[in-house]
């Protein structure tokens, strides 16, 4: 086939919609954006030596970073969430997803989600985020996943 | 108070519904391209009448309650208006359709009458909404297009009570409310919450959920002072203009893809979760009330379990015809095996719609203190609630968990 | 079950049951033309973020969902290489009856070994969680069925070997 007839001529039109129309932009310097991944991963250090595993948690899920060009900071969070999802006993998981707000368990949802996504990376265990996310499930519902899939601000 | 009324009108989906002004006659599309008009006969209804002329399946319809027209839009890019009047060869009374000069070329999605009923407005894939009003030099109705800033499809569409004002959700996550003023047919609004001067295609607001998804349903409320958006998001979103804000009420289930306001405090939205949930609320905050679908009470088919909600395991297909074949397959035996259990009741859902509700309106009661809506669904049925009848949601959450 | 298997399949269960909320959406691209949105991907703001499901870095499930469509890949679990030629003929035998499974795709997505396509006409003609269920049953039973293939397999492997090798005995 000639190669004109693969030109994907609708980008070319004016009315398109792009992908970075369909959300608002995180207002923060992707440079900021990492330095507060970076003190959130410090302050989850120091939660989690604490023990304290609602507050590691609670801290890293708001602000999220999203969007494009702030990668490292999204890898970087989603290092320090997958320490946390390890290090909490099975047992204890239900009631931590119980005690965060609506917006840390659709973010948390998020994160799950890109967890299970890449196996094998860093210390992303399957049956670990697997074990989450079905009892993330029972506390905030299928409307959580929804809401993953539309939400365009992907972390 | 009584249960709901239930008829199962057919087999196919009902993509959308109206029922003329006394509540005695009732146009449905059945996921076609031909209306089918019922009436009410006792407690039954009747097929009466087909309007075929569409080609291709039919999005919407809307009956105007006081000038008795019907207005059809449909994926063939067309609206027609439907009147009754008398042949002149038999003398028998018959709907005639008109066409409509959308002037798009996409689908038309979604079509609404004004109040006052002297114009409405087509919903439609071309990234527009068609105003249309009727030009009686010409005979026939002509439209005008509101086209800035819409960017997708547009899935629905509302008045509000000034015959003016239109809200639109569409595809590109956004809620927006439209000024459709037409200098022939509208006298000059008066000003209110949404604006003062209000020449056509004016944008008075533009909303969307946090998380984003398409805008399903949008809807005024009786007074047109405030907007309730349903995204797909699985959130019911309202939106005060004057201030203070927009509230997003997050669900736990499916998305909602319909909603009918009840009250200035009060609205019905249903959609993938099969029933009618209720929420209320005033400008100092909104809730979810409960569910018109009372599941807990008994009924007659006595479907034990909820949508989402898992009986014993994860797979529990009842696969007596596959073992039956792998018998047959690898040992050679011909022999049924013996039926496991009946596979009846796991089929049935608990809820009175057996799939996804597409449609939800006012049935009976004033504008601004409805006492029942009707909706129907892709299950074929048609089903009148009364909305009184809310019954707390919590409890059965169990039921829509999945485990 | 295994104790991994469960949580996985509960997983895909309840992301299928997220992303079956379809509903009839003609093209905004193509005028009177009527066609699954995931499988065209004209216009971006139409489809979802799509998500992948795994269990280990050899078994997982990708759902792309639209707004009239959604795609759901399997990747099979294959440890050895008698298990990969057994995969694809399974599959290769599934798809080329695709027409009588309805749901199923022709051709999996790079990567994947067998894909579902569902439209919003198969959710209003069929039930929602049934079809769901048809999904995890399947689930279930493919790799049920590759390890029972290959235990037949081998046990055919011997047998011929050892009919071929009594000629040499006596």
């Amino acid at each position: 086939m000639d190669s004109f007839r693969k030109i994907d001529i609708d980008v070319f039109d004016e009315d398109v919609l792009l992908e970075t129309e369909l959300y608002d932009p995180d207002p923060r310097e992707p440079s900021q954006v990492l330095d507060d991944a970076k003190a959130k991963a410090a302050a989850v250090r120091s939660s989690l030596s604490k023990g304290d595993i609602p507050g590691a948690l609670s801290a890293v899920l708001d602000n999220a970073p999203y969007g494009p060009n702030v990668d490292d900071a999204k890898t970087l969070t989603l290092q320090t969430l997958v320490t946390i999802l390890n290090s909490t006993k099975s047992s204890d998981v239900s009631n931590i997803v119980k005690s965060l707000s609506q917006d840390q368990q659709d973010t948390l949802m998020k994160y799950i989600y890109k967890g299970t996504a890449m196996p094998g990376w860093g210390d992303v265990s399957g049956s670990v985020l697997l074990g989450w996310h079905e009892k993330l499930t029972e506390a905030a519902g299928i409307g959580c996943i929804v809401r993953t899939m539309t939400d365009r601000r992907i972390v | 108070m009584s249960g709901p009324e239930v008829h199962s009108l057919s087999p196919s989906p009902i993509t959308s519904h109206a029922f003329n002004g006394d509540r005695s006659l009732l146009a449905v599309s059945l996921n076609s391209n031909d209306v089918t008009i019922y009436s009410r006969q006792g407690k039954e209804w009747e097929v009466t009448d087909t309007l075929s002329e569409h080609d291709k399946l039919i999005t919407s319809i809307d009956w105007a309650p006081n000038s008795n027209r019907i207005v059809t839009a449909s994926q063939d890019r067309n609206a027609y208006v439907w009147q009754e009047s008398q042949d002149t060869l038999t003398g028998k009374v018959v709907w005639k359709p008109t066409l409509v000069l959308l002037r798009v070329n996409r689908a038309a999605t979604f079509v609404k009458w004004s109040p006052n009923e002297d114009k409405f407005a087509v919903a439609t894939g071309a990234r527009a909404i068609a105003i249309c009003s009727y030009d009686s030099e010409n005979n026939w109705w002509v439209s005008r297009h509101l086209k800035k800033p819409i960017r997708s499809t547009v899935l629905s569409v509302d008045w509000h009570p000034n015959n003016v004002l239109l809200a639109a959700g569409s595809a590109d996550m956004k809620a927006r409310v439209f000024s459709a003023y037409i200098k022939d047919v509208d006298s000059r609004p008066p000003p209110s919450v949404w604006g003062e001067r209000l020449p056509f295609n004016t944008v008075c607001g533009e909303y969307s959920s946090p998380s984003g998804g398409w805008v399903h349903a949008v809807g005024f409320s009786p007074s047109g002072d405030v907007l309730a958006f349903a995204s797909h998001d699985s959130s019911i979103s309202i939106v005060y203009p004057g201030g203070p804000a927009i509230y997003t009420i997050k669900l736990n289930s499916l998305p909602y893809v319909t909603l009918a306001w009840t009250a200035e405090d009060s609205l019905v939205a249903a959609g993938h979760d099969c029933q009618p949930i209720a929420f209320s609320g005033s400008a100092g905050g909104w809730q979810l009330v409960g569910t018109l679908d009372d599941t807990s009470s008994s009924k007659s088919s006595g479907g034990t379990r909820g949508f989402g909600g898992v009986g014993s395991g994860v797979g529990r297909l009842n696969s007596a015809a596959f073992h039956t074949f792998r018998q047959a397959d690898s040992r050679g035996s011909g022999s049924p095996t013996s039926a496991t259990g009946s596979g009846g009741t796991d089929t049935e859902l608990l809820t009175v719609h057996q799939n996804t509700i597409t449609s939800i309106r006012p049935f009976s009661g004033s504008a601004d203190r409805v006492a029942q809506v009707s909706t129907t669904g892709v299950d074929g049925r048609l089903v009148i609630w009364n909305v009184n009848n809310v019954v707390e949601l919590t409890g059965k959450m169990g039921a829509l968990r999945v485990q | 079950m295994s104790n991994t298997l469960r949580p996985y399949l509960a997983a895909v269960r309840s992301t299928l049951t997220a992303a079956l909320t379809l509903e009839n959406f003609s093209s905004q691209v193509v005028e009177r033309h009527n066609k699954p949105e995931v499988e065209v991907g004209g216009s971006k703001e139409v489809l979802l973020n799509p998500l992948t499901i795994s269990r280990n870095e050899n078994e997982r499930v990708l759902i792309e969902s639209s707004v009239n469509s959604i795609r759901l890949s399997i990747k099979i679990k294959q440890a050895d290489e008698i298990e990969r030629i057994l995969c694809h003929k399974f599959a290769r035998f599934m798809m080329q009856r695709a027409e009588s499974f309805i749901v199923l795709r022709r051709k999996p997505v790079p990567g994947y070994d067998i894909s579902f396509l569902i439209t919003n006409g198969h959710t209003e003609t069929m039930l929602k969680h049934k079809i769901v269920d048809f999904i995890i049953h399947f689930m279930e039973e493919v790799d049920k069925e590759i390890s029972e293939m290959k235990l037949s397999l081998n046990a055919r492997a011997r047998v011929v070997a050892e009919s071929y090798l009594t000629a040499f005995i006596s």
